[in-house]
C-alpha cells in the first residue's frame, strides 16, 4: 500500500510552490481576472524557479519530476489562480509528445535549447469541427518530398499566443481516422502560421487561449514524432501524463473554496451568532471537506500508480472526472456560504466556480471521462 | 573570503503558538520551523558577498534540536550555501543566547579569520545578545543592525551601513568580524526548484551534543532558566471609526486620541 505521506522533499516542494502562488500569483489574480490579463512576469519567474517544464528529465533542463511530485505543486498553483496554472503546467503538456514520441536526437535538439531559457510551447489537438473525437480531425498532413504541408485550425490552444513551439497533430488521410494521425513539432515563426486572436473566456482568464492557423506551412519531415501514423497514440499517451495533474488542479480550486468559506463562516454573524454555529452551514463544510480530501488521494493514487510504471488509465480519468465535478461543488457551496457577498465578483469565491468549470471540459471532457472508466471497468467483468 | 552565517529555527510567522505541558516552552506539534527575516537577510547578504568576491565559501551554522534545525539548514543550502553543520542539542534544552553563542563558537572552532554574519536578533526571543556574545567569545569585533556589507579587495576591508538613532553610518572594519544584520533590506532570494531537490541529499555535519558538552564543560549549561512561556492575552477593545470624509475620520480619530486614549492632551 502507498504512504500517504508527503517525503521530505516533496513538502519542500509543496511549499516553494504555495509561496511562488502566494507572494507572486495571488496578489495579481483578481486584477488579471477582471481584465483578461496573461501574467508574463508571473510565467518567467515560474520558469527561473523550475515550477515550469516540471515533467522534463533534468538532463534536457527540466525539473524531472514524477507525477505525485507535479500534482503536489499544481495544487499548491492552483489554490492562488488556476487560470496562472493552466499557462504554467501548458508546456508540461505540449512537450510530453516530444518526450513520448521524439528520438534521442530530437530530445536533445529540441528540449535542451527550449529549457535553458523562458519558452513556451503549446499543444495543438482540438479543432473548430471537434474536441472529444480526436480520431475525426481534419488538419492535413501532405507530404512533399522531405518535408510535410500543413493546413488546418486548431482551436482553444492555451498560450498559442505566446508560444514559440507548437506540437501538433494532423492527419495524412482523414477517411482512415486514428490510423492516419501524426504528430509534429514546429517553430511559431514558420512561414504559413497565424495565431488567432485571445478569446474571451468565462474563467481562467489569466491564462491565454487562441487558435492557430497552417496555411501551406511546411515542416521538415525530421519534425515528425515516430512514424506516420503514430500520432493519436502520442496523443492519448500524452493525456494519460497530464490528466492527474487536472485532478490536483481542481483539487487547488476546492481547497481555496473550502479555506475561504471556512474563514467566513467564523467571522460573519446572523441570529446573534457566527454563521459556522448554524448546522446547515457546518453540514456545507463538511460535506466540502470530504469533497477536498477525496480528490486530493484520488489524484495522488492515480499519480502514485503511473509513477510505478503502470498505466494508470482508470485512476486517472477517475481522478480528473470525480475532482473536476468536485471542485464545482465546493466552489458552488463557497459561494452560498457567502450569501450575497459571494456573487460579488469584490470577493473571491465566484471566480472558483468559473474556474472550476473548465477542468470538467478540457484534457478530455467528464463525459469522456465517464466513457473510458465505464469500459476499464467492464473490460474487468467481461 | 571566509563566510558562516549562523541560523535559528524559529516558528513560521502564520503558526499559532501553544505552550507545551511544562509551560515553560513552546509545543512544537504541528509548528512549521523557517529562517527569519533576521536570518534570510543574513543567508542572502551572505550569498551576495560570495558572488562578489572570487573564492568565497559561505558555510551555515545552527544550534538546535531534531528535526526542526536540519530543516532550516536545507534550506540554507537550497539558497546556495556552500556546507552546513548542525550543532544538535537535545529537544528539551532550553538554551540562552549566550550558550547559544558557546555553542556555534566551538563549532567555528581554531583561528577565524573570516566573516560571521546573523541576524540582528532572532526572530522569537528577540534578544539581540548573540552577535556580541559571539564576538566576545571568538575575540573579534562585532556589530549590529547592519546593512549592505561590501568587500573592498585591494585593502582587504568590509564596509556596511548601520541604522543608528536618528541617521546611517558606515563603518570599515578588517577581518575577522561579527556582524548582526537587519531584515528586510535585501529581498532574499527564493530558492530554486532543482537546488531544494539537491540540498534534500547534501550532506549535513552533524556535532552532537556530547561532543559540545566534551568541549564545554560546566558552559554547557544555560545561565538563564525559562520559568514559563505564556501567550499574550487576547487583544481588545478595537473600535471602528464611521466617517463621511477623510476630514471628518481624522477629527474623530484626533478626538479619540485626546479624550479616550489620552495618548496627548
Ligand atoms: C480554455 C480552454 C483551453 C484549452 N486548451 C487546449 C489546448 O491547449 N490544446 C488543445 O488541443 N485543446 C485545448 N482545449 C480544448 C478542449 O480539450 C476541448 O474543448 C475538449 O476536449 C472538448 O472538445 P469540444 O470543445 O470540441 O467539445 P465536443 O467534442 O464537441 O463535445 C461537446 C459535448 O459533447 C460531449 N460529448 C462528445 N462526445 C461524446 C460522447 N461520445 N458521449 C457523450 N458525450 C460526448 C462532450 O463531453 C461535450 O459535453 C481547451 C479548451 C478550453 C475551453
Amino acid at each position: 500500500m502507498p504512504d500517504f505521506g508527503l517525503s521530505e522533499e516533496q513538502r519542500s516542494l509543496q511549499e516553494l510552490a504555495r509561496k511562488f502562488a502566494r507572494t507572486e500569483m495571488a496578489p495579481r489574480a483578481a486584477e488579471c481576472d477582471r481584465l483578461g490579463r496573461f501574467p508574463e512576469e508571473v510565467m518567467r519567474k515560474a520558469w527561473e524557479l523550475g515550477l515550469m517544464n516540471l515533467n522534463i528529465p533534468t538532463e534536457y533542463g527540466g525539473s524531472g519530476l514524477g507525477l505525485v511530485d507535479q500534482c503536489v505543486i499544481v495544487e499548491e498553483l492552483a489554490h492562488a489562480c488556476a487560470g496562472m496554472t493552466t499557462s504554467v503546467i501548458a508546456n508540461c503538456l505540449a512537450l510530453e509528445p516530444i518526450l513520448l514520441g521524439g528520438t534521442p536526437e530530437q530530445k536533445q535538439s529540441v528540449l535542451t535549447p527550449f529549457c535553458s531559457s523562458y519558452h513556451l510551447a503549446s499543444f495543438c489537438l482540438t479543432e473548430p469541427g471537434g474536441g472529444s473525437d480526436a480520431g475525426a480531425l481534419q488538419t492535413r498532413a501532405t507530404r512533399d518530398g522531405d518535408h510535410y504541408v500543413l493546413d488546418g485550425e486548431k482551436c482553444f490552444i492555451t498560450n498559442g499566443p505566446h508560444a514559440s513551439l507548437y506540437t501538433v497533430f494532423a492527419t495524412t488521410d482523414p477517411e482512415l481516422r486514428h490510423k492516419s494521425i501524426c504528430a509534429f513539432y514546429l517553430p511559431r515563426d514558420t512561414e504559413g502560421v497565424t495565431v488567432g486572436r485571445e478569446e474571451e473566456k468565462m474563467g481562467h482568464r489569466a491564462s491565454s487561449t487562441s487558435t492557430v492557423r497552417f496555411e501551406k506551412a511546411r515542416i521538415p519531415v525530421a519534425n515528425r514524432l515516430g512514424a506516420e501514423g503514430d500520432g493519436f497514440s502520442i496523443a492519448m499517451r500524452t493525456l494519460d501524463q497530464t490528466r492527474t495533474p487536472i485532478g490536483a488542479l481542481a483539487t487547488g480550486i476546492a481547497q481555496a473554496a473550502l479555506d475561504h468559506a471556512s474563514a467566513y463562516a467564523l467571522k460573519r454573524h446572523t441570529f446573534g451568532k457566527p454563521i459556522s454555529e448554524h448546522q446547515a452551514i457546518q453540514i456545507k463544510l463538511a460535506n466540502m471537506a470530504q469533497d477536498v480530501h477525496a480528490s486530493r488521494l484520488l489524484t495522488w493514487n492515480a499519480a502514485w500508480e503511473i509513477d510505478h510504471g503502470r498505466k494508470g488509465t482508470l485512476e486517472s480519468s477517475i481522478a480528473k472526472c470525480f475532482a473536476s465535478d468536485a471542485a464545482m461543488r465546493v466552489a458552488d457551496e463557497a459561494i452560498q456560504v457567502f450569501g450575497g457577498y459571494g456573487y460579488m465578483k469584490e470577493y473571491p469565491v465566484e471566480k472558483l466556480l468559473r474556474d472550476a468549470k473548465l477542468a470538467q471540459i478540457y484534457e478530455g471532457s467528464n463525459e469522456i471521462q465517464r466513457i473510458v472508466i465505464a469500459r476499464e471497468l467492464l473490460r474487468r467483468y467481461a | 573570503m571566509e563566510i558562516v552565517v549562523a541560523v535559528k529555527p524559529v516558528p513560521e510567522a502564520e503558526t499559532r503558538l501553544r505552550p507545551d505541558a511544562s509551560h515553560a516552552s513552546l509545543d512544537p506539534e504541528g509548528v512549521k520551523f523557517v529562517l527569519a527575516g533576521y536570518d534570510e537577510s543574513a543567508v542572502e547578504q551572505a550569498l551576495l558577498l560570495k558572488e562578489s568576491t572570487v573564492g568565497s565559501r559561505v558555510r551555515v551554522l545552527s544550534f538546535g534540536p531534531a528535526p526542526r534545525t536540519e530543516e532550516v539548514l536545507r534550506a540554507a543550502v537550497a539558497l546556495g550555501c556552500d556546507s552546513a553543520t548542525w550543532v544538535e542539542h537535545p529537544s528539551d534544552l532550553l538554551p540562552d543566547a549566550v550558550l547559544s553563542a558557546r555553542c556555534i563558537a566551538t563549532a567555528i572552532a581554531g583561528p577565524f579569520s573570516g566573516l560571521v554574519l546573523c541576524g540582528r536578533q532572532s526572530g522569537d526571543e528577540e534578544g539581540g545578545i548573540f552577535a556580541g556574545a559571539l564576538g566576545a567569545l571568538l575575540k573579534v569585533p562585532s556589530l549590529g543592525y547592519a546593512t549592505n556589507l561590501r568587500w573592498k579587495e585591494p585593502r582587504g576591508q568590509l564596509t556596511l551601513q548601520r541604522s543608528i538613532e536618528g541617521g546611517l553610518e558606515e563603518v570599515e572594519s578588517s577581518l575577522p568580524l561579527v556582524v548582526g544584520l537587519q531584515q528586510a533590506w535585501n529581498d532574499p532570494r527564493t530558492a530554486k526548484l532543482p537546488n531544494i531537490l539537491k540540498s534534500r541529499k547534501a550532506a549535513i555535519e552533524k556535532i552532537p551534543w556530547e561532543a559540545t558538552v566534551a568541549t564545554l564543560g560546566p558552559h554547557a549549561i544555560p545561565g538563564t532558566v525559562r520559568r514559563t512561556f505564556r501567550l499574550p492575552p487576547p487583544r481588545t477593545g478595537a473600535k471602528m471609526i464611521r466617517y463621511d470624509s477623510p476630514q471628518d475620520a481624522a477629527a474623530q480619530l484626533v478626538r479619540l486620541l485626546r479624550e479616550e486614549a489620552k495618548v496627548f492632551p
